[in-house]
This record gives structure tokens, C-alpha cells and sequence, in this order.
């Protein structure tokens, strides 16, 4: 009877720990969104829920900036760094995964230790590179510099060891080369970590500071740079500002509202190891 | 062109068989082939696995190694970055100034700070959290890793954003606090707390998540072994499960320590720009003002290469440290 009572006390001690997190991790999220809805004159009145709802905000934001095009540049650069990324390390991981080769622990140590340089020892001389290419201020400077990931290599390579050596070895049998056995054995088998991992470059890119606010200095390029300069400019008209930072996240919530699962699991993957 | 180099690459991945799977039964379907010097052959055998790193490897030696390098290289000089100017050789000066600047200095200070004011939001709370409920089941437990993990999706300028509106001087904070007009980005006192306090918030549900995915790992055999003799449940968890955790916790220092300054990075650059008087600026801010607000490249270089040498020790130490105590408990 009395462990019983104990462990309902526990369940309720750890509903009530998790009810306040949750709170504190939802609401400047909520606070945003409320305060994009309120009238601009009611910004400052304090009470929780927004009454009367205006869509005023909005409507300043699509004045003063032009979201589809930030929107646009950001999901082009988002889209392609990922899909890049995933091409060019599922080749690499397919390389390490399935031959044994001269200098093969090196060169892993090679992707790995990438993780472990800190950007902003690279990026004078990226930057000046970009310089003499031209890319400064355009998308591709943004994206060519990402195309490898050390995370997307070590979490492919650790897909493809687990995979059944067997089916390798059937379709050398039949006579498939390498290249045709990974596009239909290894990546049909592959595809659920595949979308984790894809959804998982993609927020990322979505969400880059550093490089963008780099290389491309207008601030009509990709929406972090849109909202900072917004914030610069408008300064203390946080029902805009509000608005035009809920529109920034709406993709990936928008993600994360459908594939919730696959979201957590990738990036609390990516922190595993 | 990459065409051509994959169907190569199909080519002599089919060839790489006979040589693998002893015998050389297909090979003199092609009589060519067959007369090949051998050294030739092996080599051509030995090729896919480069060619299938060579995309990947490329990209690391452009945009990763080589630039590591030229940072060495420009470190010893002293060069304002236009292409037209001279870079003039200075030897150690840029490394001396390194170590002496009391900016530089203020700046590793507060970057110490962060990452010990991140320790308890990146693993003593998310650990305690993560125990209090691995026995929680079902659909509430997906409702709130679902909640706890949204701060991590946001965008950083959003959040930014966010929080300087709800630290406003007539924010909620304040008014809920009964503060009156006080602004906590403004003030020494407090601009580094709030920054702090902001990246706890973005980092603490995903922390906790890892940590409970690492306790979902861990085998209740053990727990329940130490149960049946009679340990009790603090006990369990301070003998049993903490330890068997260890590699999961080990990894969260490492990204605390290693990721703090990189974390804090934009929540700087659009909330205080490191002010107010240097208080909140850290040292990848710094490098970042000096390479590209005062243009001075081999400061930055130089001081970018130490920074990094820094955390490199700093990590290998962790590392080993975790290593001796691993084998002690066993």
C-alpha cells in the first residue's frame, strides 16, 4: 500500500518537473506569437492571452520587408547545402563502410577532427577566397564552403555497419558494381536514417548565423539577416519584430509539427556517441 | 564530368571481386585485362574507395585544412586584409599581444564563465531531470519531449529577438518581477546573466532528452541486481546508473566546454555586441570583431590558433581523465 503511494507521489513529482520545463521552454515561443497578434497600440498591456487579435503586425512586416524572398533565398540555401551535404558524405561513409584501404583510419580521423575546428580559425581565409571568386554576397558562397559534414559522415558510416554484410555480398555476385549496388541495395535499406539525417541538415542550415551574416551583408538576403536588420532599424516595434521572427521559425516548426519524432530522435542521435 | 569518374568507379568496383573472392574466374572473359601488369591492376582494384572519398575530401582540404594552415601562416604577420596593402613579417608579436591584451584576457575570463555557468544547464539538471522521469510511460511523455525540445529549433536571430523583448526595461520579466524599468542587456551587472540564462534555455531540453535517450540505453539488469541486494534507490543511482552513464555525460561536458563560446555566438552579436564595457563578449567574439571590424588578420589568426590549442588540451585532458576513472570503477 505505501510503495504504491510512493510511487504515485513520484509520478506526480515528475509530471509536475516536466509541466514546469515545459513552460519555461514554451513560453517565449508563445510569448512571441501572442504579442505578433496583439493590436500595436495593446503591445504593452501584459495579460496573457491577446485580445483583440490583429493581423496588423503582419501586414507591416510584408510592408517593410520582403519575406517571400527571404523565405525563398533561405529555403534555397537550406535545401541545397543539405542535399549536398547528404550526396557527398553518403559516398564517403559508403567508402569507409564497405573497403578496407590504406589510410582509412587516417582519413576518418580526417572528417572527424573537423568537428573539432572551430570556425572562426577558417573563416578569414574562406572569406577571402569567396573574395577573389566573386561568391561574396551570393547564395553558392553560402553553401559551398558547408558541403561536407563530419556529423552527416560518422552517423552514415554507423548506419552502414550495421547493415547486413550479406546483401553487399549477394549483389557482387550478380555483378553489380559498387556504384550500382549503393544507389539500389545500400540507399533503399538506408532511407529512414537518410530522412532523419536530411531533416536534421536541414534545420541546421536553416538556422546557420554565422557564415550568411558573413558572406552575404545585405540584410534582403536570408531571413536572419532580414529579422536582425529589422531589429536594428525598428528597434522597440516588437509586435513587427515578433512577427517577423514567428515567420522565420515557421518552416521548421511547421517540420517539427509533422515529423516530431523523427526530429527529436535525429538531433538526440547527433548527440549521442 | 562526374560522370565519367562514377562509371569508373562501377567499373573497377565489379573488377575489385575476382581479386577479393580468390580465383580469377571472370577475369578472362577479358583477355585485355588479363594481360595487364599486375601492379597496374591492383592499383585499379584499390582505386573506388578514394574515389568515393574524393568529393568529401576535397571540401575538407579547400574550406577546412588548407585555411587552418594560411591561419598559421598569417599569425606571423601583420596584414589589414585589402588585397593591395603589404603583409609585413612580425614573428611572435601577434601571439604576445595575444597573451598580454587585457581585452583578450576579460574576454577568456568570461568565456570560463559561461562554460561553468552552462555545466548545471547542460548536465546536473538535465541528469536530475532525466531520472525523475524514466519511469514516466506513454503519451504524456511524448507531449513533453515534444515541448521541452522546441527552444533548440528555433532560430538563433528569433530568439534573440524574443528575449530582448521579454527582458525589455517594459518587458514581462520585469513586470513580473515587480522591476519597474530596469534593462538586464545594459547593465554590467547583468547583461552576461541574461546571456547565460538565454543559452541554459535554448540547451536544457535537448540536454535532457540526450541524457534520457543515454539512460534508455543502459540495461535495468544492473539496477535491479543492486536492488535485490538490497541497495537502496539513491544508492542504485549513485553506484549503478551514474557510472554506467558516464560516456553519455562525458559527451555533454565535452560540447559544453568545447561549444559554450560558439553557442553564446549570435546571442552576442544581436543582443550586446559584447558590451556593455566587454563584460559579455567571449573569445570567438572578440577574434571575429578583430578580423573583420579592426581588420587586423594576424591578430585574429594568432589569436584564433591559440584559442583553438587551448580547447584541443582541454578536450584531450577530459578524455583521458574519463579514460583512468573508467578504469578505476571497473
Amino acid at each position: 500500500m505505501s510503495s504504491m503511494r510512493t510511487s504515485r507521489l513520484r509520478a506526480a513529482t515528475s509530471h509536475s518537473m516536466l509541466a514546469l520545463l515545459s513552460l519555461i521552454s514554451v513560453f517565449p515561443v508563445y510569448w512571441m506569437i501572442a504579442s505578433s497578434f496583439r493590436r500595436p497600440q495593446d503591445l504593452y498591456d501584459q495579460s496573457l492571452l491577446p485580445w483583440p487579435l490583429s493581423v496588423g503586425n503582419y501586414r507591416q512586416v510584408f510592408d517593410s520587408l520582403d519575406v517571400v524572398g527571404l523565405l525563398g533565398n533561405t529555403l534555397v540555401i537550406a535545401v541545397v547545402t543539405a542535399a549536398g551535404q547528404l550526396v557527398i558524405c553518403l559516398l564517403a561513409a559508403y567508402a569507409f563502410a564497405a573497403w578496407d584501404f590504406r589510410g582509412r583510419t587516417v582519413l576518418f580521423m580526417a572528417f572527424v577532427a573537423t568537428w573539432l575546428i572551430p570556425f572562426q580559425v577558417t573563416m578569414i581565409s574562406n572569406y577571402l577566397v569567396l573574395s577573389n571568386l566573386g561568391l561574396l554576397n551570393t547564395l553558392a558562397g553560402v553553401i559551398v564552403p558547408n558541403l561536407c559534414s563530419a556529423l552527416a559522415v560518422l552517423m552514415l558510416r554507423q548506419h552502414m555497419q550495421a547493415f547486413p554484410r550479406e546483401l553487399l555480398d549477394a549483389a557482387r555476385i550478380d555483378g553489380r558494381g559498387s556504384w550500382t549496388t549503393l544507389w539500389t541495395v545500400v540507399v533503399p535499406n538506408l532511407r529512414p536514417a537518410l530522412a532523419s539525417l536530411s531533416i536534421l541538415l536541414f534545420i541546421s542550415a536553416w538556422n546557420e548565423y554565422f557564415w550568411p551574416a558573413l558572406v552575404l551583408q545585405r540584410a534582403n538576403s536570408v531571413v536572419q539577416l532580414g529579422i536582425r536588420g529589422f531589429l536594428t532599424a525598428e528597434g522597440d516595434d516588437w509586435g513587427a519584430v515578433m512577427a517577423a521572427s514567428g515567420l522565420a521559425c515557421l518552416p521548421v516548426f511547421a517540420l517539427y509539427l509533422v515529423m516530431q519524432r523523427q526530429v527529436i530522435d535525429a538531433f538526440v542521435r547527433s548527440g549521442l556517441r | 564530368m562526374f560522370q565519367i569518374v562514377f562509371v569508373e568507379v562501377a567499373y573497377s568496383g565489379a573488377l575489385r571481386v575476382p581479386g577479393a573472392g580468390g580465383g580469377a574466374v571472370t577475369v578472362p572473359a577479358r583477355p585485355v585485362e588479363a594481360l595487364r601488369p599486375p601492379l597496374a591492376r591492383r592499383a585499379v582494384a584499390a582505386l573506388p574507395p578514394y574515389l568515393y572519398l574524393l568529393p568529401g575530401l576535397a571540401c575538407l582540404a579547400v574550406w577546412t585544412y588548407k585555411p587552418v594552415i594560411e591561419a598559421v601562416q598569417l599569425s606571423f604577420y601583420h596584414w589589414n586584409l585589402l588585397p593591395t596593402s603589404p603583409r609585413t613579417y612580425v614573428g611572435f608579436e601577434n601571439y604576445k599581444r595575444v597573451f598580454t591584451l587585457p581585452q583578450l584576457r576579460g574576454a577568456a575570463k568570461n568565456t570560463l564563465w559561461y562554460i561553468l555557468g552552462l555545466i548545471p544547464f547542460a548536465i546536473i539538471l538535465p541528469t536530475a531531470i532525466a531520472l525523475g522521469i524514466r519511469n514516466l510511460g506513454g503519451r504524456s511523455r511524448t507531449t513533453y519531449r515534444a515541448l521541452i525540445f522546441l527552444p533548440m529549433l528555433m532560430a538563433p536571430v528569433a530568439t534573440a529577438a524574443v528575449w530582448r523583448w521579454l527582458l525589455d526595461p517594459q518587458g514581462i520579466v520585469n513586470h513580473a518581477l515587480g522591476l519597474g524599468s530596469y534593462n538586464w542587456l545594459r547593465e554590467e551587472r547583468t547583461a552576461l546573466l541574461a546571456i547565460l540564462a538565454i543559452c541554459a534555455w535554448q540547451i536544457l531540453g535537448f540536454a535532457t532528452l540526450v541524457i534520457s535517450a543515454g539512460l534508455t540505453g543502459i540495461s535495468a539488469d544492473y539496477a535491479e541486481a543492486a536492488e535485490m541486494d538490497g541497495a537502496s534507490r539513491w544508492q542504485v543511482t549513485r553506484w549503478v546508473t551514474l557510472p554506467l552513464l558516464r560516456s553519455t555525460l562525458l559527451f555533454m561536458l565535452l560540447m559544453t566546454v568545447l561549444l559554450s563560446a560558439q553557442w553564446t555566438f549570435p546571442l552576442l552579436d544581436i543582443l550586446t555586441q559584447g558590451g556593455p564595457a566587454d563584460s559579455t563578449t567571449n573569445v570567438y567574439y572578440l577574434l571575429w570583431e578583430y578580423g573583420f571590424r579592426s581588420l587586423d588578420s594576424g591578430l585574429a589568426s594568432a589569436a584564433g590558433i591559440s584559442f583553438f590549442a587551448v580547447f584541443a588540451v582541454v578536450a584531450a585532458l577530459l578524455v583521458k581523465l574519463a579514460d583512468r576513472y573508467s578504469f578505476a570503477d571497473n
